[in-house]
């Protein structure tokens, strides 16, 4: 279906790069490495030429660690995002956040996304997105609370539990005045998954496509990648991709991603393999 | 009046095959400009059976009608769409890979075209550098011998080549 994407529109069949820029000193792949604010802008604009649409940026590392205040974390992002916002008027916008005082701070300045990583921990979030003309991205955390670590938890069917949580969050975001074609959902991986639940959910993605919500995945280098090939962060990209290309074969719509040009083309070469998009330009054999 | 209009059956002409970019946008805007000048009235098409969805494909994309081999005797201009080419064996990276012949042939070619006289075309060595001359040389049959031709496109950007022509008699 058409996304909506705060001030952007995308048609049906568009697959979207979500580029992942931290303004954090301490997350698990980039090590603070754009904490500084000019180091952030340089990592905009280096995922905007590589093509990326969405930027996502975030305030706090989604591991456990040093407890982040609202207002700590609208210091880092809210100066931010306008910036990006006067810099790049066609770039969408997301913003990582479980906070309804942080989305609406943010939406006030031009962001176009709240991507609520923790399944709708706060529940006045979605009102702050509706209220800010942003779309929201409905993930599925099992209900745990942000910045946890999952522990033994176990499903019945871990598949049907992310349709059902990410659908009634979906719900309640467009009970809550979010438009319709505004409203993504995303299993999470790693997020209140094991290895096993996450590599379900991926072999599984098609089922939560045929809700008829865009589905979402951030897969990029998560810890599910790393135990199921045995590699450390930092070597983790061809699993990543691997994972990519099923989730795309499977019509996932937008991918939040370290490696903008890597996924790209991954995505591109699989939505041709699957008929969704023509060939870039082809001439073998029809010359 | 007769006009009739020779195109190259480059099947990446063909919507199925389309592209996000077209790779051989010169070359269509020729083939279109020259169809379009055929008129609206029916056309009829000397090709090969691939060469006649390349011709159709084209017809439809200027809003022309295909009749069958007979032109209507009822319309003032018989029109014709011949669909053919030249080697297939110009470069290395050709088709049929670099055939030191295919240039020479290809001049031949060119200049019996250029004043539709083909008659002494030598189809056997065409077949071989892999032309396609089935609907060429048949351009006697609806075209007096000595028509000048009129070149909108003489190129060769795959090591096939391709010539884009129109006469009227």
């Amino acid at each position: 279906m058409t996304l909506q994407l705060g001030r952007h529109t995308f048609d049906d069949q568009a697959t979207l790069m979500m580029a992942i820029v931290n303004r954090t000193p301490d997350s698990f792949y980039d090590q603070g490495a754009t904490w500084a604010e000019d180091r952030a802008l340089e990592r905009v604009a280096l995922v905007v030429s590589q093509g990326a649409e969405i930027v996502d940026i975030g305030g706090i590392k989604a591991a456990p660690g040093v407890e982040i205040s609202a207002a700590e974390e609208m210091s880092r992002v809210v100066d931010f995002v306008a910036r990006v916002r006067a810099a790049y008027p066609s770039l969408v916008i997301s913003v990582d956040t479980w906070r309804a005082s942080v989305a609406a701070a943010v939406c006030a300045v031009g962001a176009d996304v709240i991507n609520d990583a923790w399944g709708g921990a706060d529940p006045e979030l979605v009102d702050a997105a509706a209220e800010g003309g942003a779309a929201v991205i409905c993930t599925h955390t099992g209900g745990v609370t942000p910045r946890t670590r999952p522990y033994r938890i176990e499903y019945d069917d871990v598949v049907a539990a992310a349709i059902a949580d990410t659908v009634a969050y979906a719900e309640r975001a467009v009970a809550a005045g979010v438009p319709r074609e505004s409203v993504v959902i995303d299993p999470a991986h790693d997020f209140g998954k094991n290895t096993f639940h996450s590599l379900e959910v991926t072999r599984r993605l098609g089922e939560m496509v045929d809700t008829g919500y865009p589905v979402l995945v951030s897969l990029s280098n998560k810890d599910f990648v790393g135990e199921t090939l045995d590699l450390p962060v930092g070597e983790r990209l061809v699993g990543t991709l691997a994972a990519t290309a099923v989730c795309a074969l499977a019509g996932a719509r937008i991918y939040r991603v370290h490696e903008v040009v890597e996924t790209r083309q991954v995505v591109d070469m699989v939505s041709s393999i699957a008929g969704r998009r023509p060939p870039r330009r082809a001439i073998r054999g029809l010359q | 009046m007769t006009r009739v209009v020779l195109v190259p059956g480059v099947l990446a002409l063909l919507p199925e095959y389309a592209g996000l970019v077209d790779p051989v946008a010169d070359l269509r805007a020729a083939c279109l400009s020259a169809v379009a000048w055929l008129g609206t009235g029916p056309v009829t098409v000397i090709a090969d059976p691939q060469g006649a969805r390349v011709a159709r494909a084209l017809l439809e994309a200027c809003g022309g009608i295909e009749t069958g081999l007979r032109p209507s005797s009822t319309t003032a201009t018989a029109s014709y769409l011949v669909v053919g080419n030249g080697s297939a064996c110009r470069s290395e990276k050709a088709p049929g890979h670099l055939d030191e012949r295919a240039a020479a042939y290809d001049d031949g070619l060119r200049a019996g075209l250029a004043s539709s006289d083909v008659k002494g075309l030598d189809l056997g060595l065409g077949k071989s550098l892999l032309a396609s001359l089935d609907a060429i040389a048949r351009l006697p049959e609806v075209l007096p011998v000595g028509t000048p031709a009129q070149v909108d496109y003489d190129d060769d950007p795959f090591g096939v080549q391709y010539w884009v022509m129109r006469w009227q008699a």
